[in-house]
């Protein structure tokens, strides 16, 4: 085990500890109350800026400046969104810092709000997090109880509302403007940019939307200084000038096959073995590993020699991997048919698809029927070729679709190919022995399952 | 002048112009495929069809630097240095691509579609698309959907643009089309109980860039490929929407919208757009009949039917009697009109600037003193404005504003119909020839009568009425597909328009009648007499030259010129 | 004078105008008014729709359109007393969710998304529930079911008392 201190988990193990008494023994609020007796907006900015934290939402954009985009002579009023949607397969950090700790989340939110000028913050959260919901209401209630919401915050003449906007069970209500949409009552699907939320976000106003984990950080940065933050994790590669580093704690997410599935805090920059080996109790079952996924789905896979991969933002990437994500590690064992996991990962991306751009709805539907068809035993190999064809044009990086979605289905399927095609077209041959070589499209087969 | 670089060629932009790349690249000759984009509509950029590759050229050095990824043309606003290119090979796969996903649900409707041959999805295939299908392929048909009254959905040739959602939520303010589910599932659809009924349903159509939307009253009526279209102008009321008008064989099969900034944008509304079935109904008055020295109505010949109209007309003008036989002396020396003068002309706000002017120009080169009287306006509801800055006019006609200038000029005085009406009680009225065109009861028992008492009335009506009986000479009136000339709309835009169609056998065309009654030669020109209104109209003098297709705002002149 | 019958009672209708003042557009309430609404119905009617849509100043369709979206509330009759989502995604698939839910399923005779015919539950498969530290997970009864098998399977359906097709109930 590691002998890194918890930051964002320092509490979770005491009893009773999303209560404000326990959060205040431990010295909560103190931030808040520095930051609004002492401190101006800009310098919380300030602050968090040179902090460089990243978003933990996936993006990974530096959160400071994202706040510095609102422009600063706008009559207001300003947004502040809490991205509590974590629907990204594999995460759940987000659900373990709301249940055990929201005060700790909360606190950041406030703080967040005083630097943005927000003077109202939503969170949006998921509906499949019942407990995070009543945990998170109850400490609401007791932050406007206690003077740290409301109006006049601590004396000032700062106010926030905080409330909770509950979601419906859709994946894409975690894009920050498939999220706005949806808060604003509408279908979520996310707006194209320009503009972009922080000069016209939730109901056209200037928005901030951030992260449950992102906004725990803030806190942190305020209590303890950037230096602190930047004390932990890896620096800035000095010969790139577009890395502004990997600081600070982060929590990563470990389960599928692992002996001690949970939710670990580490600095950023932790190898992926290292996370199985130190965190995670090995391979389950005394297997070895075949692959894992390294930041929730979207980011793709790596193979078993891969694992030496470091889990901060620029490492992923440098293994074909599409970035850090969410830091939520999946295993896979040497008995999983790389072939199930991409249909699974297909038919997840399908189901999830807004709907609203052609690429990325047409193009996760067909490679979902491709893959049904494979599985059904009647795969081709010619099927391989189409599905990179798909998932190298599908898009925001390509510019073909609206938003990352489509980067997140396209992924898993250009590593499971590339990095396992011999597995693919074993698994094609041997289950299609007498189709696997044609080329001309075939019946379709009958739509198999009532998705809704 | 700000300047933007489309395929390395350069086009100038006016300083305030706000374009964006679809629309600079068409000034370049370029046509960016899209489904989703429509300059009256939100970018939402949906579609995917429009990528392009964008970048900036440096003022100074001109050096090209281009985004690395693909951006949708209709999102991308046109400014000075902006670079588009659309025809490299990664604009080519990326349309490629995305006409092969659309295509991949598509049902197989081509032969029992209304769309096809006006079809984005089937042009863009053979202009953008791949040779070979390579989804896995399973052939159906479109599921059906009513939606409303006006419209019909074939549910599956849908390809999720949603322009027609937008349309009802942001140009008719009326919110009754949706779309339902997420992802691969979604499709149109209105809520039950609640169809898709408002004054500009038809609309959506035109917006549907597939044969998704369908119009009820045209599904299956006429393949597309074998009508002309004609530019004209609808006659539903002063709005004067600048249409088209579709026909095969003299035959119209429909009435669409034509873009004018200055008056219908994009739009018309379901009342003008199907307010068209009139021209065909059998019930129209045809074949010319006049009536004999027994009182009969018999059929006429236009051979010396002028001859007959211009003779009694002038005997109109004499004390005594016609040559018509059975009818009252036109009383004459019982002290005369207000005008004193013996004939009048009622001209309808259904003639053309063109046609009133060659009538009003006719009657008073028989009688200088007649009467010009605007014939009845129709008039049902009141004035409805749309949120997408478009409204349907209470006023039912399409030309008051035209009629009323040249009468005012050319008499004088603007008399209505009612003015007209009390005036002729005391008999002084010797002849008078009446203009119809109107497709609704336009006269009462009551006014029939009062004109009855006329010795010669020359009728034009579209069907009968209870003038018809009383007529001297009735001749078939025409409908706006079959004029020529020019209305003048509430705005006081004038557009010129050529007939569409042919009227029916035994109808001569206004235009013609009036121009031989005249005394002019040859065919009517209806460009010369414009010209000729124009020069000596005030009113209309900006309508001076050629007539854009966009029509003339003939404000400019209208605060200088004579008014009633 | 009858009175059309309606759908929203009193109650609901107070429950969900105590949104207004948290959002500058009465739009905004649609989720929350949508969730109300199926607290108390176990669906959302069409006809409560068009009330919704009535309270919030929108069309019909602009709510429906929302609704449908979600694929998340029933809209013909209501769902089971209880409603349980089993997780399809790829760490409970790795741990055999997709088993236990087949289980479940062929014990009570239902697809996912249907409802056992006592009315006491509707079985869904649900995307990652955000429970992968104890995969397989099974979200019902506002409880997130840990470390699902298909011992525990049963175990929680006999808890329920649901009876199915191929049991008689007893």
């Amino acid at each position: 085990m590691s002998d890194f201190e918890p930051v964002l988990l320092a509490n979770i193990d005491k009893p009773d500890s999303h209560t404000l008494r326990v959060y205040e023994s431990a010295g909560g609020y103190q931030g808040l109350k520095k930051v609004v007796k002492k401190m101006q907006p800009a310098d919380v900015t300030t602050e968090v800026k040179e902090s460089n934290l990243r978003g933990r939402g996936g993006a990974g954009f530096p959160t400071g400046l994202k706040w510095t985009f609102l422009p600063q002579d706008h009559p207001g009023p300003v947004y502040f969104c809490l991205n509590a949607d974590e629907s990204e397969p594999g995460t759940f950090n987000n659900r373990i810092l709301m249940e055990e700790d929201p005060h700790q989340v909360i606190e950041g939110v406030i703080i967040s709000c005083y630097a943005t000028r927000a003077t109202t913050a939503y969170i949006y959260l998921r509906y499949e997090y019942p407990k995070s919901y009543e945990r998170l209401e109850s400490a609401i209630k007791e932050c406007y109880d206690a003077g740290y919401l409301g109006k006049n915050i601590l004396g000032s003449d700062f106010s926030l509302d905080m409330c909770v906007h509950r979601g419906a069970a859709a994946y894409i209500c975690g894009e920050e403007t498939g999220l706005i949409e949806s808060l604003e009552g509408k279908r979520a699907w996310p707006r194209i940019k320009p503009p972009f939320p922080a000069i016209e976000g939730l109901f056209r106003k200037p928005t901030v939307v951030n992260n449950v984990e992102t906004a725990a950080c803030v806190k942190h940065i305020i209590d303890r200084g950037s230096d602190w933050f930047k004390s932990i994790g890896v620096a800035a590669d000095p010969d790139n000038p577009r890395d502004v580093g990997s600081y600070g704690p982060k929590l990563y997410c470990l389960s599928g096959h692992i002996e001690k599935p949970g939710c670990y805090e580490a600095p950023l920059g932790i190898t992926l073995q290292e996370l199985i080996d130190q965190y995670g109790g090995g391979v389950w079952k005394g297997r070895k590993a075949k692959a894992a996924i390294p930041g929730g789905i979207s980011m793709g896979l790596l193979t078993a020699e891969e694992f030496d991969c470091p889990l901060d933002f620029t490492g992923p990437g440098k293994y074909q991997c599409l970035g850090l994500g969410t830091a939520a590690v999946v295993v896979l064992d040497e008995t999983v048919s790389i072939v199930d996991f991409l249909h699974n990962s297909a038919r997840f991306f399908s189901h999830e698809s807004c709907g609203q751009c052609t690429p990325c709805r047409e193009g996760t539907s067909w490679a979902l029927k491709m893959l049904d068809r494979i599985k059904a035993g009647r795969g081709r190999l010619t099927d391989l070729d189409l599905l990179l064809e798909i998932s190298d044009s599908i898009g925001i990086m390509p510019g073909t679709t609206i938003c990352g979605l489509a980067d997140g289905a396209a992924w898993p399927m250009k590593n499971a190919i590339r990095k396992f095609r011999d597995e693919f077209t074993d698994y094609i041959k041997r289950t299609n022995p007498g189709g696997y070589a044609q080329t001309s499209p075939a019946q379709a087969m009958e739509i198999l399952s009532g998705a809704h | 002048m700000p300047t933007v670089t489309v395929d390395g060629q350069e086009i100038e932009l006016g300083d305030d112009e706000r374009l964006n790349g679809i629309q600079v690249a068409r000034r370049a000759g370029v046509e960016i495929p899209h489904y989703c984009w429509h300059a009256g509509l939100t970018v939402v950029a949906s579609c995917r069809m429009c990528l392009v590759e964008s970048g900036r050229k440096d003022r100074e050095s001109g050096e090209i630097s281009m985004i690395p990824k693909l951006v949708p043309a209709c999102q991308t606003p046109a400014a000075d240095g902006t670079v588009f290119v659309t025809n490299s090979e990664k604009v080519k796969s990326a349309r490629s691509m995305v006409e092969e996903d659309l295509l991949i649900r598509h049902p197989i409707d081509c032969p029992v579609c209304d769309k096809a041959g006006e079809c984005s999805l089937q042009d863009y295939h053979f202009q953008h698309g791949q040779g070979q299908r390579r989804a896995d392929i399973k052939p159906f048909t479109s599921r059906r959907r009513p939606m409303g009254d006006t419209v019909t959905l074939f549910v599956d040739r849908c390809v999720m643009c949603t322009r027609c959602v937008r349309f009802t939520r942001e140009i008719s303010g009326t919110s009754e089309l949706m779309v339902i589910n997420r992802g691969d599932h979604e499709e149109i659809d209105v809520f039950p109980g609640f169809p898709l009924d408002n004054k500009m349903s038809g609309n959506v159509v035109d917006l549907c860039p597939v044969g998704a939307l369908g119009d009820k009253d045209f599904l299956y009526s006429q393949r597309v490929w074998f009508m002309k279209q004609h530019d004209h102008v609808c006659a539903g009321c002063s709005t004067g929407c600048s249409i088209h008008v579709e026909e095969n064989h003299d035959h119209v099969y429909r009435l669409k919208p034509r873009e004018n900034p200055h008056i219908n944008h994009w739009w018309m509304c379901d009342e003008g757009r199907y307010g068209y079935k009139h021209i065909h109904d059998p019930g129209r008055v045809t074949q010319p009949t006049r009536r004999d020295e027994t009182g009969e109505m018999v059929s006429a010949d236009w051979s010396d039917l002028n001859q007959r109209i211009d003779s009694s007309l002038r005997s109109g003008l004499d004390n005594g009697g016609l040559d018509n036989g059975g009818l009252e002396n036109g009383g004459l020396d019982n002290g005369g009109l207000r005008d004193n003068g013996k004939l009048a002309a009622v001209l309808s706000p259904y003639l053309t600037v063109e046609e009133a002017y060659l009538l009003s120009d006719y009657i008073r080169g028989l009688d200088p003193d007649a009467a010009l009287v605007l014939g009845p306006i129709p008039i049902e509801g009141t004035d409805e404005t749309y949120p997408g800055n478009f409204t349907i006019r209470a006023e039912k006609c399409p030309n008051r504003n035209g009629v009323e200038a040249v009468i005012s000029a050319l008499s004088g005085r603007l008399l209505t119909f009612d003015e007209f009406l009390d005036q002729i009680s005391d008999g002084s009225c010797g002849g008078v020839w009446i203009t119809g065109g109107y497709k609704t009861d336009w006269i009462s028992d009551e006014q029939a009568m009062k004109l009855a008492k006329i010795p010669t009335i020359v009728l034009q009506e579209m069907f009968a009425s209870p003038l018809s009986d009383h007529a001297s000479y009735r001749l078939g009136a025409l409908t706006f597909a079959e004029r020529e000339g020019s209305y003048v709309n509430v705005g006081d835009r004038l557009q010129s328009f050529r007939w569409a169609i042919r009227p029916p056998a035994g109808v001569m065309p206004d235009g013609q009648l009036y121009w031989q009654l005249s005394g002019r030669a040859g065919m009517f020109q209806a460009a010369e007499v414009l010209a000729e209104v124009a020069d000596s109209i005030p009113y209309f003098h900006a309508a001076a030259g050629e007539i854009p297709d966009v029509g003339v705002d003939l404000k400019i002149t209208r605060l200088a010129s004579v008014e009633g | 004078m009858p009175t059309k019958a309606t759908v929203l009672t009193d109650e609901m209708i107070s429950e969900i105008e105590k949104y207004f003042n948290r959002y500058p557009s009465r739009q905004a309430v649609t989720l929350p008014a949508l969730h109300v609404v199926n607290e108390h119905l176990r669906h959302v009617p069409l006809q409560a729709v068009v009330e919704i849509a009535e309270l919030l100043e929108l069309a019909p369709a602009e709510v429906q359109d929302t609704l449908s979206f979600y694929g998340f509330f029933k809209q013909d009759k209501p769902h089971g007393e209880t409603r349980a989502w089993v997780c399809r995604s790829i760490s409970c698939a790795l741990r055999g969710g997709e088993e236990v839910l087949d289980h479940m399923c062929s014990r009570l005779g239902i697809q996912p998304g249907e409802t056992t015919a006592d009315g006491k539950l509707t079985l869904e498969f649900g995307e990652c529930l955000g429970g992968c530290d104890f995969a397989p997970c099974m979200l019902a009864g506002g409880d997130l079911h840990m470390d699902l098998d298909t011992a525990s399977a049963d175990a929680f359906l006999d808890d329920l008392g649901v009876t199915s097709e191929n049991q008689p109930p007893d």
